[in-house]
């Protein structure tokens, strides 16, 4: 009769554990999920920004048609990206771009000192800096996802309930998130 | 240790520490329920938890005023609230905190609210006269950490529960000494005994884990900035920084000092912390040298002892 108690117990506890290890696997996923959508609201606003940049620059120098397409193609580059790691290489792509069209505008004074060029050039540099923020919180995110799906017993069975490893999101070459060892002096 | 470890360990801690105010609450009211009588316990616990509820909706606005934290306009001080923004995107919050203002020379922030949708940040006028950017963005960090840890939530809690217990317990006593010890229920001295001590400790108790749920919080908000940011040394630089400063805000009010980033009230403890050393666990910060070592140790750098004066965020603001 004891050993039957015992055995009970010792299935309802691997059930709760199963239970409460699986909602944990679900919440870190729906984290990574909903950081990507962060990144890619910022991504989003950045990418609304450049037509009305290009707009501005073209009105003082119509005949760098070369740079316009450049940022135009990247752009949409941008917007087709189905990955995290495609689009981090198409917005570095694009930033690459975005310094070649403000190395032109540079040759036009006007351009530089119009409230409009100066705003849009403010807005960019915001998104550039929540972009990033974005990232830094991606990451972040897909790092705790990904350990827990890679450790013990979980790596047993994650595929096959349909957890899949996430991709980081990383821009100008950099790495994830370091891991920072801290420890306080108490 | 990694910091993922710290977080964990920390909300731990403070699970625990949370629990302890609950029991150390039933234990005051089945104190007073032994001693005087059961009705009264039943009727202290009600109380007490009427008033936490009472408390809780009203926190904001106690805090705003106790702090003198001023709202500011949708449209001014944009580049601050942009800082908050990105600092909030970047810890994952749902909503970016509202930012107030302190109208105050001494360099400080804190970071108030139940929910964090409901939370906001109010800095002192102060800390954007003497930060540069990239300290003013880690001091933001280490208040939002606050936010996203559920910090302010706990502190709020804590704060209430403490003043909770100690009503009680002085009421309870207050009860015993004059009159109401006749034990109806046997047990007598003893139990009266028991029951005393009880109440004398308890206030202390809960005082000592307000202040000790605080101070380690301030350390993982310090590593939670150092996260958020990718960048230890800001959050360094910007300790020392309000270390060197010796300005004190001008209404420092002893029941939201565990609000703030640095100990508003500190200097004038420290004068009085010789007297008896276990005076530093009433603390409400540990100190600054502390902390900055902890992040030194983390990031693998060394803050100097002196920053120089750097450009201050107010000139991006116009203040100046």
């Amino acid at each position: 009769m004891l050993w039957l108690w015992v055995v009970l117990g010792v299935v309802v506890l691997l059930v709760v554990l199963a239970v409460v290890g699986y909602n944990r696997l679900v919440r870190l996923r729906n984290e990574a999920k909903t950081g990507w959508a962060n990144v890619d609201v910022q991504l989003e606003r950045r990418g609304d920004l450049i037509p009305n940049l290009v707009e501005a620059v073209r009105g003082y120098a119509a005949h760098e048609r070369g740079v316009f397409e450049e940022v135009t193609k990247a752009r949409s580059a941008l917007r087709e990206a189905a990955t995290p790691a495609a689009a981090g290489e198409a917005n570095d792509i694009l930033s690459a771009a975005l310094g070649r069209l403000f190395a032109v505008a540079e040759n036009y004074p006007d351009l530089k000192a119009s409230a409009n060029f100066l705003s849009l050039q403010d807005d960019l540099t915001d998104t550039e800096d929540k972009i990033s923020a974005a990232r830094r919180y991606y990451n972040s995110t897909v790092m705790h996802y990904n350990t827990g799906i890679q450790s013990l017993p979980w790596v047993l069975v994650a595929r096959p309930l349909g957890f899949r490893e996430k991709e980081f999101f990383s821009a100008e070459g950099d790495t994830a998130v370091p891991q920072v060892s801290f420890t306080p002096a108490t | 240790m990694t910091l993922q470890q710290q977080i964990r360990r920390n909300r731990l801690r403070s699970t625990i520490v949370v629990f302890g105010f609950v029991l150390l609450l039933g234990v005051v009211a089945g104190l007073i329920g032994a001693v005087l009588d059961l009705r009264l316990g039943v009727v202290a616990l009600l109380g007490a938890g009427l008033y936490a509820i009472f408390a809780l909706v009203n926190s904001r606005r106690m805090v705003a005023g106790m702090t003198h934290a001023q709202e500011i306009g949708p449209d001014q001080l944009r580049p601050l609230r942009r800082l908050v923004e990105n600092v909030s995107i970047a810890a994952g919050l749902p909503v970016t905190p509202d930012v107030r203002v302190v109208d105050d020379p001494a360099p400080n922030a804190f970071a108030a609210g139940v929910r964090p949708r409901t939370s906001y940040i109010g800095v002192t006028t102060g800390l954007l006269r003497v930060m540069p950017q990239r300290e003013l963005e880690a001091v933001l960090g280490h208040e939002v950490s606050h936010i996203r840890n559920r910090d302010t939530y706990l502190m709020t809690m804590a704060t209430i529960f403490a003043g909770v217990i100690a009503l009680i317990a002085d009421i309870g006593f207050r009860m015993i000494l004059y009159g109401g010890g006749r034990s109806r229920r046997g047990g007598g001295a003893l139990v009266a005994i028991l029951a005393v001590v009880g109440l004398l400790l308890a206030p202390y108790a809960a005082l000592l884990l307000r202040m000790s749920l605080s101070r380690r919080r301030e350390f993982l908000a310090d590593a939670g900035s150092a996260e958020l940011l990718d960048d230890p040394e800001a959050m360094g630089l910007a300790l020392r920084r309000l270390q060197l400063d010796t300005t004190t805000i001008a209404y420092a009010d002893a029941s939201v000092a565990h609000l703030w980033v640095e100990s508003p009230t500190s200097r004038v403890e420290s004068e009085r912390r010789g007297v008896l050393a276990l005076s530093s666990l009433f603390d409400t910060h540990p100190p600054l040298e502390q902390r900055i070592a902890a992040l030194e140790e983390s990031g693998g750098f060394h803050v100097p002892a002196e920053v120089p004066p750097d450009t201050p965020f107010a000139a991006e603001l116009g203040l100046v």
